[in-house]
């Protein structure tokens, strides 16, 4: 009944083999980091890409002549802008709102622009003040027709180019942004920034 | 061992030319890896809020003592322009600038003589009024005496109180969309020249001239029931003006008549009374003494 000792070694190491599937299987890990490392997984394109373009487009936009000259023209008054379309014409799903958001709160921060609600916003502000116009009492009430009208829309796309052979792949992103006058259709400000990614899987590696 | 040599050296050359026909691999040095930090938006944002705080605040202290100052020494009409918000002839530097609700900044401004011209230093941020966007102000002894607006069909001048007016704004802007349909029909595009008459008279209702240019480019498209019926108004108002300019000839004759009547009834009393017998001493001679009003007649 004595078990050879192969034998013996074999089913301890199987088992150890099931012990440790079995720990791999629930080594679920969940960390908090910081939002401004950079955590590149797959070379998709991901947040680190979203604040540097956001990053980018805010330095430039500053750096822009537009609302300064804007601003002495009118006694002080800072220009006011409307986000427009921003497009992603690559064929990755690119969310376009996270740098977008970041610069409209740039604008609104630094108080060198005024923001006013985009077409998709303002609809749902509209019922409201429509609404408070027959149910809201008379000194709480919003007036109507006191909206104010943009100067400028800021519009602009995604457009990425690939390049692969094998393991390696090369992405490129182009982010251009612009800020259109919306009396005379003049492009009063470009913005642009470029990402180029070298994703490389190798087949073994540390 | 001479096939063996001939053998490695034409893989050898083989080889070589694959790899020259291979994707050549250009090793970078990454800009960010893992592990990285992005910088941080806030500092950006930060440092523009204080310039942007700091620059906004100083364009409005030179905006609103600009506009103590003209507020200051303005008086009737122009004070109610410079509140509205509009540019007024005869209104001084700060005025204009008030009027506009800007600073010196905005302005470029030449000094000549006694004319000063006040033109935006930044084309195409013209600062505005209330009418519209202002090119070019002109001032004579320090008071404006003409301001140029650019509107959709070219610069406008309000050179004369007529221009400030309503009317004489439609005017102007009737003027240059006739102008332009002009153009049009002189480079042959009777469509277009056609819009731009229809556009006028719209501004411009009792103009017969422009009545016969729109029903002359109708007739000339093919479209001859809409230039009969436009013929015919051109006709219509044509007569119309006959009989205004006739309502108006004898109004100037019935009021040529009274004010000559008048003056005559004021010449014959004021005349000596024509040498006669003497009247008999019972019945005193009538004094005639005539009204303030007859007695200092316009005319």
């Amino acid at each position: 009944m004595t078990i050879p000792l192969t034998v013996a070694l074999r089913r301890v190491a199987a088992l150890g083999l099931a012990a440790v599937a079995l720990a791999a299987c629930n080594n679920k890990r969940v960390s908090r980091v910081d939002p401004g490392s950079v955590t590149d997984l797959s070379g998709r394109w991901n947040d680190v890409d979203s604040k540097l373009v956001a990053n980018a487009l805010i330095d430039q936009s500053f750096a822009g002549q537009w609302s300064g000259q804007f601003a002495s023209a009118h006694g002080g008054t800072p220009p006011t802008v409307i986000i427009g379309s921003f497009r992603n014409r690559t064929l990755e799903h690119v969310p376009i709102g996270t740098f977008v958001k970041d610069l409209e709160r740039a604008y609104v921060n630094s108080a060198r622009v005024r923001l006013v609600a985009s077409k998709d916003e303002r609809s749902e502000v509209r019922d409201e003040r429509s609404d408070q116009q027959t149910n809201a009492s008379a000194e709480s009430r919003a007036r109507i027709a006191k909206e104010s009208g943009a100067n400028y829309m800021l519009q602009g796309d995604v457009q990425a180019i690939e390049d692969a052979e094998g393991r390696e792949k090369v992405v490129f992103y182009q982010i251009d942004a612009f800020l259109v006058d919306l009396e005379s259709n003049q492009k009063v400000w470009i913005g642009q920034h470029k990402i180029k990614k070298y994703i490389d899987r190798r087949r073994i590696g540390w | 061992m001479n096939i063996t040599l001939k053998s490695s050296m034409l893989i050898g050359a083989g080889a070589l030319l694959v790899a020259c026909n291979g994707p050549r691999r250009i090793r970078e040095r990454p800009i960010m890896s893992n592990g990285d930090r992005t910088a941080s938006q806030d500092r950006i944002i930060s440092n523009a809020a204080a310039s942007g705080y700091s620059d906004n605040a100083m364009l409005t202290q030179a905006r609103d003592s600009v506009y103590a100052k003209a507020v200051a020494t303005c008086r009737g009409t122009i004070c109610a322009s410079v509140v509205k918000g509009e540019i007024s002839l005869g209104m001084s530097l700060s005025q204009a600038m008030a009027a506009t609700r800007t600073a010196p900044a905005a302005w470029t401004i030449r000094e000549s003589g006694n004319a000063t011209i006040m033109v935006p230093r930044v084309l195409g941020n013209s600062p505005r009024d209330a009418t519209g966007e202002v090119v070019m102000i002109q001032f004579d002894d320090e008071r404006v005496n003409a301001v140029s607006f650019r509107e959709t069909q070219g610069i406008r001048v309000v050179s004369s109180a007529a221009d400030t007016t309503t009317d004489g704004r439609a005017t102007a802007m009737a003027d240059a969309l006739i102008r332009e349909g002009d153009q049009f029909n002189a480079a042959g595009d009777r469509a277009l020249a056609l819009d731009r008459y229809d556009r006028a008279l719209a501004l411009k209702r009792a103009d017969p001239m422009l009545e016969y240019k729109v029903a002359t480019m109708l007739d000339l498209q093919l479209r001859p029931i809409e230039a009969q019926i436009r013929y015919q108004r051109f006709l219509q108002s044509l007569e119309i003006e006959q009989i205004r300019a006739r309502g108006q000839a004898n109004a100037q004759l019935a009021d040529a008549i009274a004010r000559a009547q008048q003056r005559l009834i004021v010449l014959e009393r004021q005349a000596p009374a024509p040498a006669a017998t003497p009247a008999p001493a019972t019945v005193p001679p009538p004094t005639v003494t005539p009204p303030d009003s007859v007695a200092s007649p316009t005319r």
